[in-house]
C-alpha cells in the first residue's frame, strides 16, 4: 500500500507587524491590529500584544518593596504569525509566570522572561509555534530592553527590532533612523537609542503608517504600549483600512 | 520510535525534585511532537515544511585554529533568511564557560540552545565526574546518558559528601574532548530530524589547547585548523596561506580577522562584525570586534585616482 | 572520495583506508584515522557517514570488550564479524547505519581472516575486498597481482600499487592513506602514505 501523505497543514499566517524600541529609561512596543488570512481580513481589531506581568501579588506587605518590584519587572510581548499558536504560547508563558510568582514571591525579570520564551519556543523545535515575537521591557536597572526571536527560539538583545509581515519594510527604516554601534564591537561603543520617549512614539507611528502603505497584512490600527519608570501607558493610532 | 530527551535533562532537578503541585509545566522538559505512531510519516509531510519554513539560512563564516600560544577563534555576525538580512549583530561565538568557546553555523536556534545546554552541563558535570571517580567508575564519563541515570542514584547516597565533592569539582574542569563528545552524542541522537548545526568547540584544558569540529550529522573531528559555513572556502584560502604553528598572539589574531574579512568580502551571506577571541591557559578573551565595512577601508585606504578619460557627451544623431 | 581496501597474506591481514574528512567540496582534515583497532587482534576499517561510522564502530568495540570482560575470552574474528552483521541487520529495519566495514583479524586456530560487511548487512569472508570509489581501481589491481600466501613485503608492494593507481586515476582522490596490519603479534599501525601533511596536533 502506498503511504498516505497528509496534504494538510495545521498552520496559517495571519500577518501583522510588530515593533519595539528600547530607550535609556523607557521601552515602546507596538503592533497593528489587523488579522488576515490570505486576501481576507478576518478582523480589524485584534491585539497582538500581551502583557507578561501581573500587578503585584498581595504577598508582601512592605509597600515600598512592592512598589520597587512592580517598577522593575515588567515586560510585554508582541507576536505576529499564526495567532492560534500565539494564543497557545501566551497561555504557556503566563502559566509559567504564575508558577514563578508562587515559587519566588516576585515578578520575573525581563531578561529571565526572555530566556524562558526562548526555551519555550525551542521545546517545540520539531513542531514549532509559528510565531514571530519581540519582547520589550525594562531590565533590572530600569533600562529599556528589546529581545527579538525567530520561530524556534534563537534570540538576541537589541536596541530596536521589528517582526512580522512588514518587518522587511520597517527594519531598514529603523536602521536608517536609529542605527547604533554593534554590541559586538571592541572597544565597546555606547549603544543607547538617542531618542526621547515621545520621539520614539512618533517614530513608531511613522513606521506603521509607512508599512501600511506597502504591506497588505498591516493596517487598520496600531496599538502602542509605553513602559517607563512611572508605569505603563497605551496609545492607539488609526491606520489605513484598505 | 521514542524521542531520546535525556540530553535535555538538567541536573538540578535531580538534586531537588520539584513538588507535584506545580504539575506538568515544570516537569522535565521534552520536545512536543504531533500525534502519530510513525515518526517517518511525521517528518515527511507538513512538519518537514514547517521546520524548513522557520529555519534561517546558514550563511556564515567561522574559523578556529590552534597555534603555539593557544586557540584563536573568529566569526562574522550576519544572519540571513534568503536574501533578507535578519540581523547584523549575531553573537556566533558562544561562551560555554570561561575556558571554552563554541562557534555557531547552521540553524541559529539549534546552535544557541544546545550550546546553552552544554554550558549548563559542563559547569555541573565536574561534580558528577568526581562522584563517579569516587566510586571508581570513571570510564562512564563521556556518555551523558549513563551519567544522567547513574548520577541520580549516586547523588542521593553521596549527599553528605556533597560540599567536599563540590570543592573537588571546581578544581577540575571538563576537557574539550569530553565536552565535544557530549555535544556530538546529543546531536547524533537527533539525527535525521532536521537539526542543523556546524560547530567548533575550542578551549583549554589539562592537556593544553583543544579544538573539535562537531556537526548535526554526528561528525566529530579533532584538528588544528577548521573553518565552517558558506564563507569557509574563502576563509580557508587566507588561513592556509598565512598559517604557521609558531605565530604570535598578535599575528594569529590578525590572520583570523583577515580571513573573516576576506570571507565577508566574497560571500554575500557573511558580514557584519568580525569578532576574534583567543583561548589561552587563563581562559578566553575577546581581542577584537571590527565592523568589516570599516575594516575594508582600513586594509585598502581610498586613494584619489587620476581621471584617465573624461566622459564625453554623445553627439545627437 | 572514500577508499577502503584490504587483503589477507601469509599469516597476516592488511587493511588500508584513506584519511580525508570531506564535506561537499571541502576537505576539513586529511589525517583522520578511519581504521579502529577493535581489540588486540582485530582491525575494523569503516567508510560511510562520519557520524554513523564513529558511533557504530565505537559501539562494536565496546560490546566486543564487554564480551571479553564477562566471559574471559575474546570473540573470534568470525564471531565478531557475525555480531557486527547482526547489529547492522537489526538496525537496518529501524534506523540504518550507513557504514561499510572491512574487518580483519587473526586467531590462533584459524589464522588471519578478512570479512566484508556492507551497510545492508551482507557478510562475506574474502581474501581481498574494497569499498568506495577506490574499489574500482584497487579491486582490479588486487585481482591481477594478488596470490595466496603473499609475504608482508609483497602485500605492501601491492597496497602501494593500489594507492598510486587511485592517486593518479581518481578525480577526487584522497591524498593520504593509513595502512594497518594484524598478525600473530597483534593489530597495529603499519605506515602512513602521505602526500599532503596536516599540522599534527601537538600533544602537550
Amino acid at each position: 500500500m502506498t503511504k498516505q501523505r497528509a496534504n494538510w497543514s495545521p498552520y496559517d499566517n495571519n500577518g501583522g507587524s510588530c515593533v519595539a524600541i528600547a530607550g535609556a529609561d523607557y521601552c515602546v512596543i507596538a503592533a497593528d491590529t489587523r488579522m488576515s488570512t490570505g486576501y481576507n481580513i478576518l478582523t480589524r481589531d485584534y491585539s497582538k500584544i500581551s502583557q507578561l506581568y501581573d500587578f503585584p501579588l498581595k504577598l508582601n506587605l512592605d509597600i515600598t518593596k512592592v512598589s520597587i518590584v512592580y517598577r522593575a519587572e515588567k515586560c510585554v510581548m508582541a507576536s505576529s504569525g499564526f495567532q492560534a499558536d500565539v494564543k497557545a504560547l501566551q497561555k504557556v508563558l503566563s502559566a509559567r509566570h504564575l508558577i514563578y510568582q508562587h515559587q519566588h514571591n516576585k515578578q520575573m525579570s525581563c531578561p529571565a522572561m526572555a530566556q524562558l520564551l526562548s526555551n519555550t519556543l525551542y521545546y517545540k523545535r520539531f513542531f514549532p509555534y509559528y510565531a514571530f515575537n519581540v519582547l520589550g521591557g525594562l531590565d533590572n536597572e530600569g533600562k529599556g530592553c528589546v529581545f527579538t526571536y525567530d520561530a524556534v527560539g534563537s534570540y538576541e538583545r537589541v536596541g530596536y527590532s521589528s517582526q512580522g509581515s512588514g518587518s522587511t519594510l520597517i527594519m531598514p527604516f529603523l536602521d536608517n533612523q536609529l542605527k547604533s554601534p554593534s554590541p559586538l564591537l571592541l572597544p565597546v561603543k555606547d549603544a543607547v537609542t538617542p531618542l526621547s520617549e515621545s520621539e520614539a512614539v512618533d517614530l513608531v507611528k511613522t513606521v506603521f503608517a509607512s508599512a501600511t502603505e506597502r504591506d497588505i497584512y498591516t493596517g487598520d490600527k496600531v496599538e502602542i504600549v509605553i513602559l517607563n519608570g512611572s508605569g505603563i501607558r497605551h496609545e492607539y493610532m488609526d491606520l489605513r483600512k484598505d | 520510535m521514542k524521542l531520546d530527551t535525556t540530553g535535555l535533562e538538567s541536573f538540578p532537578s535531580l538534586l531537588a525534585p520539584q513538588s507535584d503541585v506545580v504539575g506538568e509545566l515544570s516537569a522535565a522538559p521534552s520536545f512536543d511532537l504531533p500525534n502519530s505512531n510513525d515518526v517517518s510519516i511525521q517528518f515527511d509531510g507538513f512538519l518537514k515544511e514547517a521546520i524548513q519554513m522557520v529555519k534561517p539560512a546558514k550563511g556564515t563564516t567561522t574559523l578556529a585554529f590552534i597555534f603555539k600560544e593557544g586557540v584563536m577563534v573568529a566569526a562574522d555576525s550576519r544572519a540571513s533568511m534568503g536574501g533578507y538580512i535578519s540581523s547584523q549583530s549575531v553573537k556566533k561565538i558562544i561562551e560555554i564557560n570561561p575556558y571554552m568557546l563554541g562557534t555557531m553555523a547552521g540553524g541559529a536556534a539549534d546552535c544557541q540552545f544546545w550550546h546553552r545546554n552544554l554550558g549548563i552541563k559542563t559547569s555541573l558535570l565536574p561534580s558528577f565526574c568526581s562522584s563517579l571517580l569516587h566510586l571508581g567508575i570513571p570510564w562512564l564519563f563521556p556518555y551523558n546518558f549513563v551519567i544522567d541515570i547513574v548520577a541520580a542514584a549516586i547523588v542521593e547516597k553521596e549527599q553528605k559528601k556533597w560540599c567536599r565533592l563540590h570543592e573537588l569539582a571546581n578544581k577540575r574542569r571538563i576537557s574539550v574532548t569530553g565536552a565535544s563528545k557530549l555535544l556530538a552524542n546529543i546531536l547524533y541522537s537527533y539525527r535525521g530530524m532536521g537539526l542543523s548545526v556546524g560547530t567548533m568547540i575550542a578551549g583549554w584544558d589539562e592537556t593544553g589547547p583543544g579544538l573539535y569540529y562537531v556537526d548535526s550529522e554526528g561528525g566529530r573531528l579533532k584538528g588544528t585548523r577548521f573553518s565552517v559555513g558558506s564563507g569557509s572556502p574563502y576563509a580557508y584560502g587566507v588561513l592556509d596561506s598565512g598559517y604557521r604553528y609558531d605565530l604570535s598572539i598578535e599575528e594569529a589574531a590578525e590572520l583570523a580577522r583577515r580571513a573573516i574579512y576576506h570571507a565577508t568580502f566574497r560571500d554575500g551571506a557573511s558580514g557584519g562584525v568580525a569578532s576574534v577571541y583567543y583561548v589561552g591557559p587563563n581562559g578566553w578573551k575577546k581581542l577584537s570586534g571590527d565592523d568589516v565595512g570599516e575594516l575594508h577601508y582600513h586594509y585598502y585606504p581610498v586613494t584619489p585616482s587620476t581621471v584617465e578619460q573624461e566622459m564625453v557627451e554623445a553627439t545627437g544623431a | 572520495m572514500e577508499c577502503v581496501f584490504g587483503l589477507v597474506g601469509n599469516g597476516f591481514a592488511i587493511v588500508v583506508a584513506d584519511s580525508s574528512a570531506v564535506h561537499s567540496i571541502l576537505v576539513h582534515k586529511s589525517n583522520e584515522d578511519k581504521i579502529m583497532v577493535l581489540d588486540s587482534h582485530k582491525l575494523i576499517a569503516a567508510s560511510g557517514e562520519p557520524g554513523d561510522r564513529v558511533q557504530f564502530t565505537e559501539y562494536i568495540q565496546k560490546n566486543v570488550a564487554l564480551y571479553q570482560f564477562r566471559n574471559g575470552i575474546p570473540l573470534t574474528t568470525a564471531a565478531a564479524a557475525n555480531f557486527t552483521r547482526g547489529e547492522l541487520a537489526t538496525a537496518l529495519r529501524k534506523n540504518p547505519y550507513s557504514v561499510n566495514i572491512l574487518l580483519a583479524g587473526y586467531d590462533k586456530e584459524t589464522g588471519p581472516a578478512l570479512y566484508y560487511i556492507d551497510y545492508i548487512a551482507t557478510l562475506h569472508k574474502l581474501e581481498k575486498g574494497a569499498f568506495g570509489y577506490g574499489s574500482y581501481f584497487s579491486l582490479s589491481m588486487m585481482d591481477r597481482h594478488y596470490h595466496s600466501g603473499m609475504s608482508v613485503e609483497e602485500a605492501i608492494d601491492l597496497v602501494d600499487k593500489c594507492i598510486m593507481e587511485i592517486r593518479s586515476r581518481l578525480v577526487v582522490a584522497p591524498p593520504n592513506f593509513v595502512i594497518k596490519i594484524v598478525d600473530k603479534d597483534g593489530a597495529r599501525e603499519y605506515a602512513w602514505r602521505e602526500s599532503v601533511k596536516d599540522t599534527p596536533v601537538p600533544s602537550a
